[in-house]
């Protein structure tokens, strides 16, 4: 069995990549009647943040607690560290931090109990550092003011921190935050943001759920849309941005003069509010630049235009929304 | 190089989990109040004997009449009129929070995800119940000890069967009896354990032990049910006078027991059943 993993291991290394912090093959969980989850493939490169995006009830929290061996999967497999789960659980987890559904703590404890008897269950925390782990965990998050209240009286960003603290009590091989930055306020999602940049400087793998377009666009590398149980698109985050519709948008005053130039060397183009949107469809860049310049537009500023995160968000889960509609 | 960290499963040391447990279980608000209340409650129960004791001299026999003049009667006495409800409601409420209170609060998954195995997790769980429960007999116990010696005072224990115990003697009665009560409401609790396995409401968990042990009570006292009382925990309960006679009659008091066990067994298996397959 265990040499059968292994040379599968040598195998898969040998193939591409090292093995990936988490996989999961036909990934499929159904609730009753309801399909929560259906075909995930996910791949999770070592050292990446993963973002998962999707609206409400795309199967993101669910796909995580498969990963995470909560929930068995209905059919499919997963992954996790190399390591089949929920078999793999207690050699997989204690190198995993996790905020899953929300904070969970003690109401009538302090925020400093809470932590020490999330520590104490730890295995990778040696008892002697369970004290210092916890205070570090706590200033971490900002939290340290607070850390001797009770938990009942904590804010919503407060308890979200502690979330997030638990999941940082132990330096990880793989930290997995479910909407990290519900109810935090302006500098609380900053400070999530610089939490994750760092663990992604020490080479922490980090899965990242949210909504929130432009939080996975600031923080991830690579990203996976969810759209009704399935993974709509995924890859690392520039090639997902670039694979749109490439353009450059063109700043210039002679916006009559350089329409009639392109479409006369048969290159689509649009006056927008931006600017002259310009398709690379069939052309380059370069050449563009070439015909605007050569039949004597004033050319100010050439930029290629990236299509943001939310248009392709828009692009994967509205159009098939309507698709289905209609 | 992750392979390399990744062979073996690991596990915290089994005794920080268990004073994790207890210590949490411990601060639980709940739990002290719970505590307190019942250590009034011998006190109560010694008050209340001691002015009808005034009144009439030389009234009831039997178990309340074993109590004038003999102070270390009242903590068996205690232990007896809190077994039928209010210890099993003690047990019940600490594993109702122990599963389903913890599962409402997600700190469940928590431990879930450190990770501790589900079996631990069930270990670990009942032990915190049955300190609760041990320690919730022994709170009455002593509370009883104490207010047996102020207010109805004692050379000793005197016997159901007209024989007298030195002090020691009779501490070691009660400790008995502490342990054969504390047995009897774990069982309840263990029941109770099985229903939070199952649930997220602490509040059912509490309902249908209560409703079990009374409906266990009320069939063991219909006429035309013999045939299954024997099965019954409250069946036994009575026996818990037997403590009081001299020599101790022990077959009932172990039969009780070994009842007890197999409703906990039974009970923890129900649990485990369910927590295994559970989704965190």
């Amino acid at each position: 069995m265990t040499s059968a993993s292994l040379v599968e291991q040598e195998v898969g290394a040998a193939a591409a990549a090292p093995t990936p912090a988490a996989r999961t093959r036909g990934l499929r969980k159904v609730y009753g009647s309801t399909v929560a989850v259906d075909r995930v493939d996910l791949e999770v490169p070592e050292g990446a943040v993963l973002g998962m995006l999707g609206p409400n009830g795309s199967g993101k929290t669910t796909t995580i607690r498969m990963l995470l061996g909560l929930v068995r999967p209905t059919s499919g497999e997963v992954e996790l560290l190399g390591r089949p789960m929920p078999e793999s659980a207690g050699i997989t987890l204690p190198h995993v931090g996790a905020l899953v559904e929300g904070p969970g703590f003690h109401p009538f404890l302090s925020g400093r109990e809470n932590l020490r008897r999330c520590a104490s269950a730890e295995p990778l925390m040696a008892s002697g550092s369970i004290r210092g782990a916890v205070s570090e965990a706590l200033e971490r998050v900002g939290l340290s003011h607070a850390a001797d209240r009770r938990y009942r009286g904590y804010s919503l960003g407060m308890k979200q921190r502690m979330g997030l603290a638990a999941a940082l009590l132990l330096p990880r091989k793989l930290v997995v935050l479910d909407e990290p930055t519900n109810g935090l306020d302006p500098a609380g999602t900053r400070e999530v943001r610089k939490v994750i940049g760092e663990l992604h400087a020490a080479g922490t793998t980090v899965i990242v759920s949210s909504h929130l377009l432009a939080e996975v666009e600031a923080t991830c590398t690579h990203v996976a849309v969810l759209h009704r149980g399935s993974v709509v698109a995924q890859g690392e985050l520039d090639e997902l941005l670039e694979a749109g519709s490439p353009a450059v948008v063109v700043s210039t005053p002679d916006v009559q003069l350089a329409l009639d130039s392109l479409r006369d060397n048969g290159i689509g183009a649009r006056s927008e509010q931006d600017g002259l949107v310009v398709d690379l469809v069939g052309t380059t860049a370069p050449y563009v630049v070439r015909v605007l310049v050569e039949s004597g537009v004033a050319v100010h500023e050439v930029h290629r235009r990236r299509a943001g995160l939310e248009d392709l968000f828009a692009q994967l889960t509205e159009s098939e929304e309507s698709g289905d509609q209609g | 190089m992750t392979a390399a960290v990744l062979d073996r499963p690991l596990r915290a040391p089994l005794g920080r989990l268990l004073a994790a447990e207890v210590r949490w279980t411990l601060r639980r608000p709940r739990t002290i109040i719970a505590l307190a209340a019942l250590a009034l409650a011998p006190v109560l129960m010694g008050i209340g004997i001691a002015i009808a004791g005034e009144g009439s001299r030389g009234g009831p026999g039997g178990l309340f009449g074993a109590l004038a003049g003999n102070g270390f009667v009242l903590p068996i006495v205690a232990m007896y009129m809190l077994l039928p409800v209010l210890l099993p409601l003690l047990g019940s409420m600490a594993a109702a929070d122990a599963l389903a209170g913890e599962s409402a609060h997600g700190t469940l998954r928590g431990l879930l995800l450190a990770p501790v195995s589900r079996g631990r997790l069930l270990a670990v769980k009942a032990f915190g119940v049955a300190v609760v429960v041990w320690l919730g007999v022994l709170v009455v116990a002593l509370s009883g000890v104490v207010t047996g010696l102020v207010l109805v005072g004692s050379n000793g224990l005197i016997t159901l069967s007209g024989t007298t115990l030195s002090v020691a003697d009779a501490l070691l009665r009660i400790g008995l009896a502490v342990l054969w009560v504390g047995f009897q409401v774990f069982a309840v609790a263990s029941i109770a354990l099985a229903v939070s396995a199952w649930t997220e409401h602490p509040l059912v968990v509490l309902a249908v032990a209560l409703a079990f042990v009374l409906v266990s009570a009320v069939v063991s006292a219909l006429p035309n049910t013999e045939w299954i009382q024997p099965y019954l925990l409250p069946t036994g309960w009575m026996s818990l006078t037997d403590v009081l006679r001299d020599p101790v009659p022990g077959t009932e008091l172990l039969r009780s027991t070994v009842k007890a066990l197999c409703y906990s067994v039974i009970g923890l298996s129900l649990a485990y059943g369910r927590l295994s397959t559970k989704d965190g």
